[in-house]
């Protein structure tokens, strides 16, 4: 079964981790920015996109992901994420995403750096 | 209307009943001779989120060709963007017009043909979207959708006829990449 977006943020170690689930499409850009706001203005260090628990990404859905990776950009903030599947990581290579967020195989990877 | 036919490949390093299966002459690229089975054909309104509905039912369709199971989803998504484009763009997201999807195959290549009633304004040439002025803040974000369906399958044909866009989206049956 397919859910709705939802995104919530927590600390682990020097990152907030972002996790995501559900749709990422047009649906989920209201709620993907209020979280992602909130994590910018909270404590520094990089910021970490869990998909693992994303089922679906569509092209709005990369068009969001770019969105906010062009936020944190403005303040120097790396943008990290793990929980990809081949798919998606493929997806996020063939757009390029890859190379201005650094794709790690898991959380411990992503937070470690 | 004369029908403007555009293929577009770009590199790799880049209203809702259904017909039942049925033999049809093979108008798609390939051996002339060779008679295309249609797996499936239906409509479906021009409703957010019914993109998915059409990629799923597309999915079904083409389980037991032989797609691999990366091809599988590099087919859906082409599929999804191009019905979410017809939806969209071709019949503005209104819903009583249809989206209509035609699945087809041969020994050599699954064809899915996505139609919207847009033909009025020419589907646009497929572009890689630049993401350095995307994240500079040059550009809108958004813009991935053609090049997404350009790099996801082995080739993505458009006609339009002035009154309707038709998307086919070729999968090459028996590839492994």
């Amino acid at each position: 079964m397919v859910n709705a977006f939802d995104a919530s943020a927590r600390i682990e170690g020097p990152t907030t981790v972002i996790d995501l689930i559900g749709l990422l499409d047009r649906t989920a850009e209201t709620r993907l920015n209020e979280v992602f706001g909130a994590a910018l203005d909270g404590r520094g260090g990089p910021i970490v996109f869990n998909f693992g628990g994303v089922e679906y990404i569509n092209s709005t859905g990369i068009a969001l992901v770019v969105g906010v990776l062009a936020r944190a950009r403005t303040t120097g903030r790396p943008v990290r994420a793990y929980g990809l599947t081949d798919h998606y990581r493929e997806i996020f290579t063939i757009t390029r995403l890859s190379e201005f967020m650094r794709i790690f195989d898991n959380e411990s990877a992503a937070v470690a750096g | 209307m004369a029908l403007l036919r555009r293929r577009s490949r770009i590199p790799k390093s880049v209203p809702g009943g259904e017909a039942p299966v049925r033999a049809a002459t093979a108008d798609v690229a390939g051996d002339p001779h060779e008679v295309a089975t249609v797996h499936t054909e239906f409509f479906l309104p021009s409703a957010e989120g019914n993109e998915r509905e059409v990629m799923e039912r597309v999915a079904a369709a083409v389980a037991s060709l032989g797609l691999s199971p990366a091809r599988l989803e590099r087919l859906k998504t082409a599929v999804a963007e191009a019905a979410m484009n017809a939806i969209e763009h071709g019949n503005g997201g209104n819903a009583a017009l249809p989206v209509g999807v035609r699945v087809e195959s041969t020994s050599r290549m699954v064809t899915v043909r996505i139609t919207d009633q847009g033909g009025g304004t020419p589907i646009p040439r497929v572009e890689i979207p630049d993401i350095e002025a995307k994240l500079a803040g040059e550009q809108k974000p958004r813009g991935w959708g053609l090049f997404l369906i350009a790099k996801m399958v082995d080739e993505m044909r458009t006609h339009t006829d002035g009154s309707h866009h038709v998307i086919e989206l070729v999968m090459n049956r028996g590839e492994s990449w």
